[in-house]
């Protein structure tokens, strides 16, 4: 049941994409409306996916009342859903549909690959995850994660933009999408509300860390890529705030933090650590 | 001193601090890719064994302990340096952030008063200009208890030569939020500084119904008095671990807890925490079945199998067997996930042959020859039933003065980068003026002209929308038109 | 009752003809047609045309043709061809393309919509208006709106001007925040300023090597003057440049420009060169967050965005075809007095 929702959750989501897509060359409010649609029903059976994943997982009674987020299937699913339902609520507000397009790939990617590579099993948790920390420590980083994402997003429309007015012949795209300088600063204000959110997860789990091992701060390579992440958008932030350095430059370091950010996330399971936790990968 | 600022330019410069930054960045991801000996020594030896002339370079700079190198030691010293530095002298980039120490200078109270003025007010970024019905008298005092009623704070009123003014504010307490940040931030660095000189942590891997001592502080020694693990059923995942742990300084019991992982026992400030566990080599007894009979062994010795002109020891055991590839025997882990037994067998004082035996694979035997070398052997007539393994339990010691430190630095950050990233300081400067002057009488009853200056520390942009409808309010309230509304929100796009 | 129409506009009349009728008021027009005898009528008037449309009782036995003819006594000319005479279903699709944009001089402008409104209120206030000619008209709007969101006949630039001003959009958002800077004093250039201007561009800043032409221009738009030495340095805060000097070689290059970019912390500079020969060197547009359009990319954008309008035309006419038959079936039923409740359903999701 877990999996069929899912599954559907992911041909919302696939479709969703499909039409943010189409909304950005044909200017039909119908599409962005139905993407909107499609994608508050991917939220919905994800969701309900999500509460069966729960179900299923506290039937162990040792990880009663733990997220399921022990595991890539589990991790990358909330992820995704988190991703998902941060954009059904920014454009259910704001109706910027057009960013669609640059938004949506990331839970469609995200909860696919979870779908295609990791093992959806649940497992009892390793006994140093049974600490109420789980439910805090990680879901306010990778809600932080997805709105960088966001941001991301956001940058990567900056470049189309500025590629289009550079090139002298703008096409329809370019009246749609938003000014280069209303997107730079957008990127700018989601960083910076995401940022906070970031650096205190990294503390919480500096807390967590003294609690189950005796140390505050180890330099395992997780936590040095969340702090090297934190580094790099300080940078951006210090840029934007103090040396009002505006556009393409920004934008590139704010990208380079969300590359760190997906290493952070995928890429440091291949350093060995005491945050190899995540199990069931390819 | 002001030589002295100047001479320190650099290390108030944002660039250069961005650079610092960028250098902990590079050097931190460099230590994650290179194996640290803290973590893994077995690692940092394997890497010195295959690139020998790179080692040299490595540990010259310090690479293979990195994060506790000198000169990244220096770097994090450096950042909270210039933290400390810029805070405290760079004029801020806000004009409206006070600055350390946070009494207001006296160029700040000129400016303010400067800033009053109409002329002044229309090179705010937003600013608004409107004539009104309501009288002088009236008006300043309403326009007050509007801003009042939107959860504006009034700070003050002046009094100038061409009118009243005042000054309102919002979400005041974010000036302080890129102080607060930045403090917390070297709080923590503190606080790290006090563990590194101060504290110490120890692994104390303890066998079962033994004791060690604590090598930092030698007096004191822990029992492990029991060790419990439970598995998930099916598997070899443990769900849960603990030890009864005593702590004992000579003879006397000190403090006594039974520890979990996420549970440590603290005594004094010094936590004790289980770590990690695991078999070393050792058992208690194993099961040995021959011909439907067992008989139990203790570890290294030999016993007669009755019936037989055999003797018997069961000599070693490897929780987690495994072959090396040049064909020994090997443990993967410390956890029994595949025990196997080697059994010794004589024959008189002879040693005829070596066995390996295993608790999950009853079928297989193999054979160890005198190098150590294995091969296989057919099945045998006797079967591993069997194994009680002394466990030994890794307790994680740690003495962190540091962490009270670290633990409000946290706090203190949480508090200012709210303060700082989700405050929205807003702040108004309006001055009333009436537009006939002459007697006082007159001025009192005159229609009034209302300049209205705003800022907002997220920028005009996000401020416009706010400031347009406080506009239109005292349109509205005090019955006027605005005659100038050079605000920035109230252009249409164009489709 | 029926609806008539007679009318001339851009396509079907000379400009003197137009200009005979353009002098008239509505409201006195709209006066007489009253002591006429007719109830209800609208005049649409505007500098591409004049339009009066008006509803006669049924067996009055008065057509399109009488309307024109009390035309032609207003404008003291007669009309001949020049005009189109036009009754029920016709005059219903007429209407509903003059609100679409459709029979426009540029297709798809949207000024013509709120032409369209204003005349209709000025009938409203006068008392010319009733059921029958508030619901034609409130559809009018209603159609005209919906086939700009739903076709692409309104998308793009139609003018240099504007295309210039919609560019620099696209870069900074809100013109409010910009400040414009404009070298030299050409014709073009002041459309621009104007341009900038009416979208509350922040500052507009004038030089030009003739101080006094400078201050003149400035003076003119509301904007201030820069002697012509200083205008590298004003570079550095002004957003949109418009160049339109006589210079017979560039007088700005990318050294001038990297200056300039240096303060400026990334914000982006827009550069219009309207000149011929060039006044700022091509290389410039090779800097990071520097675009420079000159007029012929300018020109070259503006007719292709005509020529794509050409399709959403297609699909317009659709929509207005079926608008207008919905409409002329209710309008039947309402006189056959058995009257069919005109479909609202699209208003839901418009």
């Amino acid at each position: 049941m877990e999996l069929a929702l899912a599954k559907a959750a992911f041909a919302f989501y696939a479709a969703a994409m499909a039409l943010a897509f189409l909304y950005l060359f044909y200017k039909d409010d119908k599409w962005s409306l139905w993407m909107l649609r499609l994608m508050g029903v991917g939220v919905l059976l994800q969701s309900a996916s999500f509460g069966f994943r729960m179900h299923s997982f506290w039937l162990i009674p040792e990880n009663r009342y733990f997220l399921p987020i022990n595991s890539f299937f589990g991790a990358l699913s909330y992820l995704s859903l988190a991703v998902a339902a941060v954009f059904y609520f920014v454009e259910g507000r704001h109706r910027l549909g057009i960013l669609g397009a640059f938004v949506l790939p990331w839970p469609v990617i995200g909860l696919g690959s979870a779908l295609i590579w990791a093992d959806p099993k649940t497992s009892g948790l390793v006994p140093a995850l049974q600490s109420y920390w789980i439910n805090i420590h990680p879901v306010v980083l990778m809600t932080s994660y997805a709105a960088f994402g966001n941001a991301f997003g956001v940058g990567l429309a900056l470049l189309v933009q500025e590629h289009q007015i550079k090139s002298r012949k703008p096409s329809e795209l370019c009246y749609r999408l938003p000014s280069i300088e209303e997107l730079d600063d957008l990127n700018y204000h989601i960083i910076a509300a995401a940022w906070p959110v970031l650096t205190v997860g990294i503390i919480m789990g500096g807390v967590w860390a003294y609690n189950a091992w005796g140390r505050f701060w180890g330099w395992d390579p997780k936590e040095t890529w969340a702090l090297i992440t934190a580094l790099i958008y300080a940078g951006y932030l210090h840029m934007r705030y103090v040396g009002r350095l505006r556009g393409k430059k920004a934008i590139y370091v704010s990208m380079v933090g969300f590359a760190s950010v997906v290493f952070t996330f995928l890429g440091v399971n291949f350093l060995s650590g005491l945050h190899a936790y995540l199990s069931g990968g390819a | 001193m002001l030589k002295y600022r100047n001479k320190m330019a650099l290390f108030r410069s944002i660039r250069f601090n961005i650079y610092v930054g960028l250098a902990i960045a590079i050097a931190a991801a460099v230590g994650t890719l290179v194996p640290q000996t803290p973590e893994s020594p077995a690692n940092v030896e394997t890497f010195q064994l295959h690139h020998p002339a790179l080692s040299h370079f490595y540990h010259f700079l310090g690479f293979f302990d990195l994060y506790h190198s000198p000169w990244f030691m220096g770097l994090l010293a450096l950042m909270a340096f210039d933290i400390v530095l810029c805070k405290l002298w760079n004029r801020p980039p806000d004009p409206d952030v006070v600055s350390l120490p946070p009494e207001e200078t006296k160029e700040a109270e000129a400016e303010k008063h400067l800033s009053m003025k109409a002329e002044a007010l229309r090179l705010k970024p937003l600013k608004a200009v409107l004539v009104a019905k309501t009288p002088y008298r009236e008006a300043a005092a309403k326009a007050r208890e509007m801003l009042r009623a939107r959860g504006y704070h009034l700070r003050e009123e002046f009094s100038l030569p061409q009118g009243s003014a005042f000054l309102a504010t919002r979400h005041r307490p974010q000036r302080w939020g890129s102080y607060t940040t930045h403090i917390a931030l070297v709080v923590i660095l503190l606080g790290a500084l006090i563990k590194g000189v101060w504290g110490f942590t120890e692994m104390i891997p303890v066998l079962e119904g033994s004791s060690r001592a604590v090598q930092n502080i030698p007096q004191w020694s822990v029992h492990v008095d029991h060790f419990r693990v439970r598995y998930y059923p099916g598997t070899m995942n443990p769900s849960s671990y603990e030890s009864d742990v005593r702590l004992t300084d000579g003879g006397k019991l000190l403090a006594a807890k039974t520890i979990h992982v996420n549970d440590p026992l603290d005594y004094q400030g010094v936590r004790f925490y289980q770590a990690s566990w695991g078999a070393g080599g050792m058992f208690r007894k194993v099961l040995l079945e021959i011909g439907g009979k067992a008989m139990e062994l203790a570890q290294r010795r030999a016993e007669a199998i009755p019936g037989l002109p055999f003797r018997v020891e069961a000599d070693m055991m490897l929780p987690d067997f495994t072959i090396t590839p040049d064909g020994r025997p090997d443990t993967a882990s410390l956890e029994p996930k595949n025990p196997a037994v080697r059994f010794a067998f004589f024959l008189g004082k002879n040693k005829t042959r070596a066995l390996w035996l295993f608790m999950n694979f009853p079928k297989v035997c193999l054979v160890e020859d005198e190098d150590g070398r294995l091969s296989h052997a057919p099945p045998p007539p006797f079967r591993l039933a069997g194994i009680e393994p002394i466990l030994f339990s890794g307790i994680q010691t740690a003495y962190d003065p540091g962490y009270k430190v670290v633990a409000a630095g946290g706090i203190l950050w949480l508090c200012g980068t709210v303060l700082l990233f989700y405050l929205h300081r807003r702040r108004l400067w309006v001055l009333v003026e009436p537009r006939r002057k002459g007697s006082k009488e007159e001025m009192e009853s005159s229609p009034i002209r209302l300049s209205v200056g705003g800022f907002g520390s997220r920028g005009p942009k996000a401020y416009a929308a706010e400031f347009d409808s406080i506009i239109r309010a005292f349109e509205t309230e005090l019955s006027g038109h605005a005659e100038i509304q050079e605000s920035r929100n109230n252009i249409q796009e164009v489709v | 009752m029926n609806l008539l129409l007679a009318g001339l506009n851009h396509k079907t009349a000379p400009l003197p003809l137009r200009e005979r009728l353009a002098v008239l008021e509505p409201q006195k027009t709209l006066h007489q047609l009253r002591s006429e005898g007719f109830a209800e009528g609208v005049i649409i008037a505007t500098c591409n045309r004049f339009e009066l449309y008006a509803l006669a009782p049924r067996n009055s036995g008065r057509g399109a043709a009488e309307l024109s003819v009390f035309l032609e006594r207003q404008a003291g000319a007669p009309f001949g061809p020049a005009a189109y005479r036009m009754e029920n279903g016709d005059a219903v699709r007429h209407l509903f393309e003059v609100a679409s944009g459709l029979d426009s001089l540029v297709v798809g402008e949207t000024d013509i919509l709120g032409q369209v409104k204003d005349s209709y209120f000025v009938a409203k206030d006068a008392g010319m208006t009733g059921k029958l000619s508030n619901v034609l008209f409130q559809r009018a709007l209603f159609v005209g709106k919906r086939v700009r969101t739903e076709t692409a006949i309104s998308v793009g630039p139609t003018s240099v001007a504007s295309l210039a001003v919609d560019l620099a959009s696209r870069v900074f958002g809100n013109l409010a925040d910009c400040s414009a800077l404009i070298l030299g004093a050409g014709a073009m250039a002041q459309t621009l300023s104007r341009t900038l201007r009416s979208r509350s561009a922040k500052e507009i800043v004038i030089s030009n090597r003739s101080w006094d032409r400078a201050r003149e221009i400035a003076a003119e738009c509301a904007g201030s003057a820069v002697p012509w030495e200083e205008f590298p340095r004003a570079l550095a805060a002004a957003d949109i440049v418009i160049a339109s000097t006589a210079s017979p070689t560039p007088i700005v290059n990318s050294e001038t420009v990297l200056r300039a970019m240096k303060g400026r912390m990334g914000r982006s500079l827009f550069f219009i060169d309207i000149s011929m020969p060039r006044n700022v060197d091509e290389s410039v547009h090779g800097l990071d967050h520097v675009y420079l359009y000159r007029m012929e990319d300018l020109e070259k954008i503006v007719a292709e965005s005509l020529k794509s309008r050409d399709h959403a035309v297609r699909h317009a006419g659709e929509i207005v075809r079926e608008k207008a038959d919905e409409f002329s079936r209710w309008f039947e039923s309402v006189r056959d007095g058995r009257e069919i409740s005109l479909t609202h359903s699209d208003h839901g999701d418009s």
